[in-house]
């Protein structure tokens, strides 16, 4: 009974926490152009880069099928940055203190910061399936609905890696430091994560360094699920699962760390 | 039983000594000010009442309960208002009160009920709805103190409560804890000897982590024969 108890007012906590991650967050005019308005505006650009190739050259730079699921995970680059931004905050202006003196446990900080970026993560990618469906229409390419809801689960250990990546940051690195070294995690995401090439058809050192990294793995199992290879699936989805849990794993040891370090 | 007793409470920072065999005893109700320049060691203490900081001898008592073997006891009857305002800026005042009133379990009608009477307590109703991150300093300070005091703690640690703020606002601050007065229990660190003069029943002065003095504002005096806390604080200090 008294730990039904304990547990219920955990329960209380982590929502409640969360609650005000998602308003601070929600409140930050920055969270919608970089979360909403950039995925949104890359594939207009690659549209127009598109249906600006000749006819007679007869090729397609990006197809549509390909370049959505690789915006959609580049897009969560910023459900990293935002997650680092929100607890680098929350250490600089002491409000942490503040709560380090309350009942909440590492787990409540934990959970009540990775539970709103998830939310905020699953809109993007939903955005982003949607714009890259409406200009699906005048491509010529219908998404399959499964498909995309496939992708969206094939996602989440993507959403999880780049939240992981977001609270070791914020945790590890001051206010100032933390965005510039998440800067270096989008730069990377974005020039080795196959988002803007076809990794695979390019080989070479260039191909094995890609292969080195989750992102090339996240973009690649979104873009067969969307494409509906499924047989080809299984590798690259249990490569980025692991990445996603060490990463995770890392951020959540990291955070009780520090915790404990500030405690002391 | 005292609201607050240290026994020997000492806190290394390596070879540093941050607090030195503090012994304290303070009464339920009483206003308790730590005077001292910046680095004597108040601000540890404070983090050490509070749980925020582990002694490295010594223990310390909050109505009974040790802040080593019964931590959770502990934080259930103190709250504190840091030395940063620490709250969170893109929510209204009102949303950051409800906050801390829900994180410390207040089901949301109970705690609603309970906002509505901090914010007339502490006269926030016209800023109620305003985002807290654009409040002037004074506001902010007024929140941070609104926002410990809704858990309702029998302790209250104040940190340097009027550190950055103008004469107007720091007389407005010093109403409202001379408002709650013999309430509840405050602990207030200050390095302002105006402050402690107005405030406090009783004056600790520490010095390099260590307690040179302790005694009501009258006591001090008499035993320094100054005529002003300043006065006293600088015999004292020099030795």
């Amino acid at each position: 009974m008294w730990q039904l108890q304990k547990d219920r007012e955990r329960m209380m906590r982590i929502r409640v926490f969360a609650m005000r991650n998602m308003k601070e967050i929600s409140r930050d005019s920055l969270s919608y152009i970089f979360c909403f308005g950039f995925p949104i505006i890359m594939l207009l650009i690659m549209s127009v880069v598109n249906a600006s190739i000749p006819k007679e050259a007869n090729m397609v730079l990006f197809q549509i099928q390909n370049i959505g699921p690789g915006i959609a995970v580049f897009s969560l680059c910023f459900t990293m940055l935002f997650t680092c931004l929100s607890i680098s905050k929350d250490r600089a202006n002491a409000f942490l203190v503040r709560l380090y003196a309350s009942p909440m446990k590492g787990v409540d900080f934990i959970s009540g910061y990775t539970l709103p970026l998830l939310i905020i993560a699953i809109i993007q990618c939903s955005i982003t399936f949607l714009a890259s469906g409406v200009i699906g229409l005048f491509t010529d390419y219908t998404f399959h609905f499964g498909n995309v809801l496939l992708a969206m689960v094939i996602l989440l250990p993507s959403m999880i890696l780049f939240i992981g990546f977001g609270l070791f940051f914020g945790t590890m690195f001051s206010e100032k430091a933390a965005p510039g070294l998440c800067s270096i995690i989008i730069s990377v995401a974005g020039m080795l994560g196959g988002i803007w090439m076809d990794v695979d058809a390019l080989g070479g050192v260039l191909a094995q360094v890609c292969k080195t990294m989750p992102f090339y793995y996240g973009v690649k199992s979104a873009k067969l699920a969307v494409n509906g290879d499924y047989a080809g699936l299984g590798k690259p989805l249990v490569i980025v699962c692991i990445y996603a849990a060490i990463v995770y794993l890392l951020a959540v040891l990291a955070f009780r760390k520090k915790m404990q370090e500030d405690l002391k | 039983m005292f609201a607050i007793e240290t026994k020997g409470l000492s806190k290394k920072f390596g070879d540093k000594t941050a607090v030195n065999q503090l012994n304290l005893q303070i009464k339920e109700g009483e206003l308790f000010s730590l005077l001292g320049v910046n680095g004597a060691g108040k601000t540890t203490t404070i983090r050490i009442l509070s749980g925020l900081s582990k002694p490295s001898d010594g223990d310390a008592f909050v109505y009974g309960n040790s802040v080593i073997h019964k931590l959770a006891e502990v934080k259930r009857l103190i709250n504190l208002s840091p030395q940063e305002t620490a709250i969170a800026g893109n929510l209204s005042v009102t949303e950051n009160l409800l906050l801390m009133a829900e994180i410390y379990g207040l089901e949301k009608e109970k705690a609603r009920a309970k906002v509505k009477e901090v914010i007339e307590e502490f006269s926030l109703e016209e800023v109620a709805d305003t985002k807290a991150s654009t409040l002037s300093g004074g506001w902010q300070r007024r929140l941070s103190i609104a926002m410990a005091l809704i858990t309702q703690p029998k302790v209250l640690y104040l940190d340097e409560p009027t550190l950055g703020l103008d004469v107007l606002a720091r007389r407005e601050l010093w109403k409202i804890i001379l408002g709650l007065k013999g309430k509840i229990t405050i602990i207030l660190t200050t390095h302002y000897m105006e402050e402690s003069e107005a405030l406090s029943d009783r004056i600790a002065i520490m010095q390099k982590g260590e307690m040179k003095a302790l005694g009501t504002l009258e006591e001090l005096k008499s035993r320094t024969g100054k005529t002003n806390l300043e006065e006293v604080f600088v015999a004292i200090a020099e030795g």
